[in-house]
């Protein structure tokens, strides 16, 4: 029964973990592709001599290629539990986002919320950038703007669920407009007042390589934090259960 | 059986309920952003083991 904070906690983790395998593999067979066109760019300059002291996959690294794969692999493996875990919590205290619904859509609607605010949002913003792409001396600089961002696109999502639960005496269509166009005019603000990415991308970089980075790394955001919502969902939802006999559950 | 939802709005998230969500808080910074402002100089080998998950979801990097 999904009674208890833990039972609910524990189908956060696993879909978390799901979420986070098929996002992996999305890592694996799309991602790696331009990651790998990436780092040939990267090697090609290392002859000029501007060793930064941070290069991939060289000799003498930290970690090897292989490792570097397996290990980002399994980084966004973790980071789909510890992220499902906080979901299924912000789940349960939950007492405004979508009441009235079943807990299938309820989760789904929370995914794709998520998704927007944490991965979507700052994706327009400070777009995903592949290896040999990004200047180390800003690296701090730009993970302030990044997670700024992130942190407007959670309040955009509260306030949503706020403005919404406000306007219950309204009618639908109403409400679902009013919710939109606020929602519309605050990621507005929030891309106007945020500055521009402070690196320029490098003229040795393809623009075919950083474009299908950037679709690949959408697509591998989009696996995790929408196929929390679903997967969540489908562990939540009692009706899950009973249809369970003929709908086996699938991911992927 | 009632409305699928009613059983779920009254889950009671007791406290440690938040010391959980900020472990898992704190495992995603330093999977994906800790670049030596909380660990120093030992964050290079994590940032280098996590490294294409980084660049995978996004989040800057060198």
């Amino acid at each position: 029964m999904t009674t208890t904070y833990k039972s609910i906690a524990l189908r956060g983790v696993a879909a978390g973990a799901i979420a986070g395998v098929a996002s992996a593999l999305v890592q694996l067979l799309v991602t790696e592709i331009p990651i790998r066109a990436a780092l040939a760019v990267e090697e090609a300059r290392e002859p000029a001599g501007d060793g930064h002291g941070h290069a991939h996959g060289g000799e003498g690294e930290l970690v090897s290629r292989g490792a570097q794969v397996v290990g980002g692999m399994l980084g966004v493996v973790v980071v789909g539990i510890a992220v499902g875990l906080v979901f299924a919590t912000a789940y349960a205290l939950s007492k405004r986002w979508f009441v009235d619904r079943t807990p299938f859509s309820r989760s789904t609607a929370f995914g794709l919320a998520v998704f927007g605010a944490v991965a979507l949002l700052p994706w327009l913003k400070y777009p995903a950038n592949p290896p040999a792409v990004g200047d180390p001396e800003t690296v701090n600089h730009r993970t302030a703007l990044y997670l700024g961002v992130v942190v407007a696109g959670l309040v955009i999502v509260w306030g949503a669920s706020r403005l919404a639960s406000r306007l219950t005496a309204q009618s639908q269509p109403v409400r679902v407009t009013a919710v939109l166009l606020a929602v519309v005019a605050a990621v507005a603000v929030v891309l106007l007042a945020f500055p521009a990415p402070p690196d320029t991308i490098p003229a040795d970089m393809p623009v075919t390589v950083l474009w299908q980075f950037r679709l690949s790394s959408l697509a591998q955001l989009a696996t995790l934090y929408v196929g929390i919502g679903v997967v969540f969902g489908l562990l939540v939802d009692p009706a899950t259960r009973r249809a369970k006999a003929d709908a086996p559950v699938a991911v992927g | 059986m009632t409305s699928p939802a009613a059983g779920l709005s009254a889950v009671r998230v007791p406290k440690w309920a938040f010391a959980v969500s900020l472990l898992g808080l704190i495992v995603t910074y330093l999977v994906l952003q800790e670049n030596g402002l909380a660990l120093g100089a030992s964050s290079e080998l994590l940032h280098e083991f996590f490294h294409d998950g980084r660049h995978a979801l996004g989040v800057p990097c060198h």
